[in-house]
């Protein structure tokens, strides 16, 4: 498998501003979020970015890309119909190739030398098939994310067979379906706004459009049916910028694993000792 | 013999469903004694819980019933009394191996294993239960509100269309769930019992059948009987209300939701629980139910909570109560997302959650089901049936089944239209009025399945075939069939199991139902643990209507004929049902259609009027005008401005306790208002209490010698004593006097039935109540004597008029002989009982702590007590409640001076001269008759009263015979200076006393003919009732209130007790002991299957003479 086209969703409702979000990334540089996302996907070879935005976005989205503009094209997503309906807007992008999927509103930082993506797609590659990346998380936070059922593959630490999928579901839910052997009690395997997804995804999506609204959860389910899709545990965490105060954490996050480190722990217990109980 | 450890371990089902008592009767004590350590043995080490369970249960029986048999000449022996403690403090296996190791010293006695019994028992069903708890917790989905202690973690969250203001009226949309109930058409042997179900799913099976209801004649359609509304709103507390209940709460902080007793909202707060909003593991966390709802609603939102039973009376036997706890759980889980839609029909997988957090909400409020009764969930007629526990479920290698049942729907094929059309048009469902208790049941069910005794064994398997029988005949559409096979199973195999299924009410509704609908009549079927609640009778379709107007006309006069025998909690009724085929279902209303059931409005808009519209918040005003725009503008809301009125100015010109009028009851039956006034003093000085019943710490409390008792079990065989009775017996000088005024507290839970008059079991073929027992002992000992025995009942306020009316209706049972009723002469009015009091009986005298669960509900009942004493006014008059219920007989000291005073002794003796010998006893020693042997040896030792004693067993509290500063006397237990002091005494008093009339009356200073003069007998007995103590006891009482409800209270009264007639040193008191078949006492309706199978109950046949 060859991966060499990426998919940046960044036309949600709440979510269309947070791609234009300046931070300081891990070398001290300002930057855009949408500029940290291109770097990610340039870093595990990826040259051909699609971004799907709102109409009216454009202009302030090539601005925020800034060099990394020349590699880009913005699809606009004319119709609120799902997210699913998001991804398959860059259907004529992607055609019959696979594609590397991100959602504009996560940043990742890994804890290896290879990016997030870069691991990824290494998997991918190696295991010839649809892969996500996923995160142990919290059933306190599963409300904010689609989260996966399924079983470690013999002989590997951190992958596992996709058996199903489930967006935003409810811990009784998660319990009963998407429950992992291995993992902690009350974690279960969420999203981590990172695929490799074969074209098949974008056929399962033309169907459920041609019915209304196309959900990307609902077609990974499928997917998960009718061919091999791994999860992958990857080395690194994700950060929803979306979330209150998830772009602060993800700057503090980018600046502790960064040259700044020092800095910023200086700026942290200054604060915590000014401010009061 | 193998071993009896065979019966348990062997793989062979022809071994392992053998009973237990036929190889154990073949054993000799040693045997037996032996068989006990290897099964003790076994049990400590089994790892399969059914096996231990079992070798528990064998350990129980064998100890309750076969080897006191083996006993009957060896020392009686004492039950050491920090065993008891174990015991009472749920420490059974430690109270075992005190037992054992006191039965290994002392050598076995009746005593101790009277106490092994009970603990073996208590610590078998403790297992059961702790396993149903494991596995209600470890059901998937489940699990995470046992995790979840703080709500920054809580992972639930409202569904956003719940957070939609309508722009018109301001208001949140409702979301309603409404619910069918259920009912079991098979009844297949309580087999939907959780621990029958784990251990032999294949076994348990039911076809469970959704319905709606209305009540005949009152409502127009059936419909869901039970429903749920939920909505948010603007503060951050939940709104609880009950609609039927009349009841409504502000819940504001964490530990009020836990507090299950607190009011009648219990059942949402258990909702509110199990459905995870405010999930278990959070409980005693100390966080703010503010922060949680901000959580999971947002901020300074919070959630209202309504439940509505539509005019379906407590006690239906349909599962109303589960099936509202899940349509409450259903609409909490639909609110916060746990359900893939909001409204219409649940998912199968979403049926089986609502079930597993029912079953979660039964257990965290104390309570429990069957595992059929969620039924009303499922939509139709479905089969549930048990399911063999696999890989992966939590009961895998622990017990065979799974706590979760499977259900299949029948579909059309299986049970055509046609056919449910027929039973619809067959079947008539009523509600015969009964409450009972159906715990000590499900009990008896799950004791017998373990032993497999062989009867109720063979019973289990047979309702089986009536399970195929019923199927055939709905899937045929074979009414009549289904009738026959109904019936089959109440009379053959139900019965068999459980004797105390059925009861005298229901086979007089059975024998007129029949008498008048003839070959029409098609067929019984019982609901639920027991009769007289939910019923099913079946008819030819044709006279249907006719069989439901003559089946109400028939319960209501069977009820008015019995209605002071057994414990009615409302009037029959009847009902029309249809089968409901979707199950629970919701529907979101906003805008004009947002509006809560009808009731709700009635009591909560004067709630929000009197507080005055400008105080309101702006969403309660809205909720204001939308309801007056609703009032002015919807069909529906016809009739609620009346009804408005009423609950604004309610009519207090009628009599809210019907009946006599507690001044007429006081002034008609000697109330002494001085003395009363008096008492309430000294409760409230505390100069009486519970703890001033007591005798002062430093007195001597021995046990007494064997010389201090007359052998009266050598007499029973002794010619010469034998020969002394039956000769005076033959003389006519002696009369039986037997205490019947009492309510009998613990029969009936205080449901104030006149235990005399409580037909209680089936004796000879018939249902006999106490009073028609002791007349065919009298009957016999009559015949055999060939001279007529006076038979005297003493009465009270309370019983009287029913004893006297029972007597005439049957007419006085075709006793011949002389046949008295001594009206109580002394009354009490009960008392709001002192905080001090209270506590004291709950912290200073012994009682058996509950399972976790049940214990928290009882201490949260207790706290509401004390707030109840409090805010009522401790040791003031009770008088909220009917007069019967607020007065009080004062104890049974005053039966026999009562005699002296209303004349039924002077007249005993005009008609009976030669009479010397009175025999008192209480209405429930059932085994107690006039034997002429203890007659005998009572009149040989010169006695002028001789009490009869039995051999001490676990279960025998109340004091006992004793060397008190060393003089020979009976001691109450209340009077104990320290609960254990009772653990040292060997013999406890039956409270038969043979009394010489010429010696009592001359301790009396009274002559037989003083009995003339009045005022010289009353001074008499003052003075001596004034020199025997008074007793201060709590006593609980029930209250009756709405469509069947009930609410229990402690109330204080005072009491004198007989046997402290042997601390007058002027009367010559005997002691004499006596079998225990004849001075055991039936306390309590769960005594009833023990008593029956230890041989007790034939017994008693063969002492009467039941022509």
């Amino acid at each position: 498998m060859n991966i060499s086209k990426a998919v940046v969703t960044a036309a949600g409702k709440n979510q269309r501003t947070l791609p234009l979000q300046t931070l300081v990334d891990r070398d001290g540089v300002q930057k855009s979020a949408l500029s940290i996302l291109a770097e990610e996907i340039s870093s595990a070879g990826i040259d051909q970015i699609a971004v799907v935005i709102s109409p009216g976005d454009r202009a302030s989205y090539e601005q925020a890309a800034g060099e990394h503009g020349r590699k880009m094209q913005f699809i606009e997503q004319t119709e609120p119909l799902g997210y699913g309906h998001a991804v398959h807007c860059a259907a004529s992008f992607t055609g019959d190739d696979p594609f590397l999927l991100m959602v504009g509103d996560h940043l990742y930082l890994s804890t290896t030398d290879q990016s997030c993506a870069a691991q990824l797609i290494a998997t991918a590659t190696a295991e010839n098939c649809s892969v996500s990346a996923v995160q142990a998380t919290h059933e306190s936070k599963l409300r904010n994310y689609g989260a996966v059922g399924g079983h470690r593959l013999a002989g590997s630490e951190n992958l596992y067979q996709i058996e199903s999928v489930r967006e935003k579901p409810s811990p009784t839910e998660a319990e009963q379906s998407l429950v992992v052997p291995g993992l902690r009690a009350g974690n279960y395997l969420c999203f981590f706004g990172l695929h490799v997804l074969t074209p098949s995804v974008m056929e399962i999506l033309a169907k459920q459009l041609s019915h209304g609204r196309a959900d990307l959860s609902a077609a990974l389910a499928l997917l998960s049916r009718s061919e091999r899709y791994l999860a992958h545990e990857l080395h690194g965490r994700r950060h929803d910028i979306g979330l209150q105060y998830g772009l602060l954490t993800a700057q503090l996050a980018l600046g502790l694993a960064g040259k700044d480190r020092d800095e910023v722990l200086t700026h942290i217990i200054e604060l915590l000792a000014q401010s009061h109980a | 013999m193998a071993s009896l450890l065979s019966l348990i371990t062997s793989s062979l089902d022809e071994i392992r469903n053998q009973s237990l008592d036929q190889p154990c009767a073949e054993l000799s004590l040693e045997k037996l004694l032996d068989e006990c350590t290897q099964l003790d043995q076994f049990r400590r080490e089994a790892e399969n819980l059914y096996q231990r369970v079992r070798a528990l249960l064998f350990l129980y029986s064998i100890h309750r019933y076969h080897i006191p048999k083996l006993l009957a000449q060896s020392e009686p022996g004492t039950i050491p009394y920090h065993g008891y403690q174990h015991f009472l403090n749920r420490r059974f296996e430690e109270a075992i191996d005190v037992f054992l190791k006191c039965q290994l010293q002392d050598g076995p006695s009746d005593g101790i294993s009277s106490a092994l019994a009970s603990t073996y028992q208590r610590l078998a069903f403790q297992t059961l239960a702790d396993q149903v708890k494991r596995s209600v917790r470890c059901v998937r989905g489940n699990q995470w509100m046992f995790r979840m202690g703080h709500p920054a973690d809580h992972p639930l969250e409202i569904r956003s269309q719940l957070l939609t203001l309508d722009p018109t009226h301001a208001v949140y949309p409702i979301l309603r769930e409404r619910t069918p109930v259920r009912m079991d058409l098979t009844h297949c042997g309580w087999s939907d019992i959780f621990f029958l179900g784990m251990d032999y799913p294949e076994g348990a099976k039911v076809l469970n059948v959704s319905i709606d209801l209305a009540i005949h004649g009152k409502n127009d359609q059936p419909m869901p009987p039970v429903e749920a509304c939920l909505r948010v709103i603007d503060q951050p507390v939940l709104r609880l209300t009950s609609v039927d209940l009349e009841c409504s709460a502000d819940i504001t902080s964490l530990n009020e939701v836990f507090d299950f007793a607190k009011d009648h909202l219990g059942l949402l707060k258990a909702a509110i629980i199990a459905s995870g909003i405010v999930p278990p593991g959070i409980e005693g966390s100390g966080q703010k139910l503010s922060d949680l709802l901000e959580k999971v609603l947002g901020p300074n939102r919070g959630l209202e909570l309504v439940s509505n039973v539509n005019n379906i009376p407590k006690g239906s036997r349909l599962a109303v109560s589960t099936n509202l706890l899940a349509a409450l759980i259903s609409a909490c889980m639909r609110a916060t997302g746990q359900t893939q839609s909001l409204t219409g029909p649940l998912l199968e997988n979403e049926r089986r959650l609502v079930l597993a957090r029912a079953l979660l909400g039964e257990w965290i409020g104390g309570s429990g089901g069957g595992w059929q009764d969620s039924g009303g969930v499922w939509p139709g007629i479905k089969m549930i049936t048990g399911a063999i526990a696999e890989n992966g479920d939590s009961e895998f290698g622990i017990s065979r089944g799974r706590l979760m049942p499977k259900h299949h729907i029948l579909s059309t094929d299986d049970v055509p239209a046609a056919a449910r059309e027929a039973l619809q048009a067959s079947l008539v469902l009523v509600h015969g009025g009964m409450a009972q208790n159906v715990g000590p049941i499900l009990e008896m069910v799950t004791e017998k399945y373990l032993l497999r005794s062989t009867s109720a064994w063979q019973a289990r398997l047979e309702t089986h075939e009536v399970l195929d029988d019923i199927l055939k005949a709905l899937q045929t559409g074979d009414i009549k069939a289904l009738g026959a096979a109904t019936t089959r199973n109440f009379m053959g195999p139900i019965q068999t199991i459980i004797p105390w299924a059925s009861n005298l009410y229901t086979e007089t509704i059975l024998s007129e139902i029949r008498q008048e609908m003839g070959e029409d009549f098609w067929g019984f079927w019982m609901l639920g643990g027991m009769s007289g609640g939910g019923m099913g009778f079946i008819f030819a379709p044709h006279r249907k209507a006719e069989a439901q107007q003559k089946l109400l006309g028939i319960m209501l006069r069977a009820k008015s004929a019995l209605c002071s025998s057994l414990p009615f909690a409302m009037d029959p009724v009847v009902y029309d049902f249809s089968i409901n085929e979707n199950g629970t279902t919701a529907e979101l209303e906003s805008g004009n259609a947002a509006m809560m059931p009808l009731g709700y409005y009635s009591f909560i808009i004067p709630n929000l009027l009197s507080k005055g519209r400008s105080s309101l918040p702006p969403r309660q005003l809205a909720e204001l005008n939308h309801f007056a725009t609703a009032c002015r503008t919807q069909p529906k809301m016809a009739g609620m401005k009346e009804r408005l009125f009423d609950a604004i100015f309610p009519d207090s010109s009628g009599n809210h306790h019907a009946g006599e009028s507690l001044d007429d009851l006081l002034t008609a039956n000697g109330f002494d208002r001085t003395m009363h006034e008096q008492i309430g003093d000294d409760l409230k000085a505390g100069r009486i209490g519970l703890a001033q019943n007591r005798l002062a710490a430093n007195s001597q409390i021995e046990d007494v010698l064997e010389s201090d008792v007359l052998d009266g079990e050598n007499a029973m065989q002794d010619r010469a004593a034998i020969a002394r009775g039956e000769r005076a017996l033959a003389d006519g000088s002696v009369a039986v006097v037997t205490l019947a005024a009492g309510a009998g507290t613990r029969w009936t839970q205080g449901a104030g039935v006149v235990k005399a008059l409580n037909p209680f079991c089936r004796i000879a073929g018939k249902y006999r109540s106490f009073i028609e027992v002791h007349l065919a002992k009298s009957r016999r000992t009559s015949r055999l004597a060939g001279h007529e025995m006076p038979h005297v009942f003493t009465t009270s306020h309370f019983s009287h008029q029913a004893t006297q009316q029972f007597l005439d209706h049957y007419q006085n049972f075709s006793y011949t002989g002389p046949l008295a009723l001594s009206p109580g002469k002394s009354i009490g009015l009960r008392m709001v009982p002192t905080q001090r009091d209270m506590r004291f009986a709950w912290e200073e005298m012994a009682q058996q702590v509950l399972d976790v669960q049940q214990q928290k509900v009882r201490d949260s009942v207790r706290s509401a007590w004390l707030g109840w004493a409090e805010m009522t006014g401790e040791a003031s008059d009770y008088t909220d409640n009917l007069a019967h219920q607020c007065i009080h007989p004062v104890g049974h000291w005053y039966e026999v001076p009562n005699m002296l005073q209303n004349g039924v002794l002077a007249k005993l003796l005009d008609h009976q001269p030669q009479l010397q010998t009175l025999v008192l006893h209480n209405i429930d020693t059932v085994g107690m008759h006039v034997d002429p042997g203890l007659l005998g040896c009572h009149l040989g030792s010169g006695a002028a009263l001789t009490f009869e004693m039995i051999t001490r067993r676990l279960d025998d509290r109340g004091g006992g015979l004793a060397r008190v500063n060393g003089r020979v006397q009976l001691i109450e237990g209340l009077a104990l200076p320290r609960e254990e002091d009772e653990f040292h005494l060997t013999y406890y008093n039956s409270n038969t006393c043979w009394i010489q009339i010429d010696a009592l009356l001359d301790s009396f200073g009274l002559g037989r003919a003083d009995l003339r003069n009045l005022q010289k007998v009353q001074q008499a007995i003052r003075r001596i009732a004034a020199i025997m103590p008074t007793y201060i006891t709590l006593k609980d009482v029930k209250k009756r209130w709405g469509r069947g409800q009930e609410d229990v209270y402690p109330v204080c009264q005072f009491e004198k007790l007989w046997v402290d007639m042997s601390q007058l040193s002027t009367l010559n008191c005997q002691f004499m002991k006596v079998p225990r078949q004849r001075g055991q006492q039936l306390k309590d309706p769960a005594q009833l299957d023990g008593w029956l199978r230890d041989g007790s109950a034939s017994h008693l046949e063969s002492l009467g003479d039941w022509s």
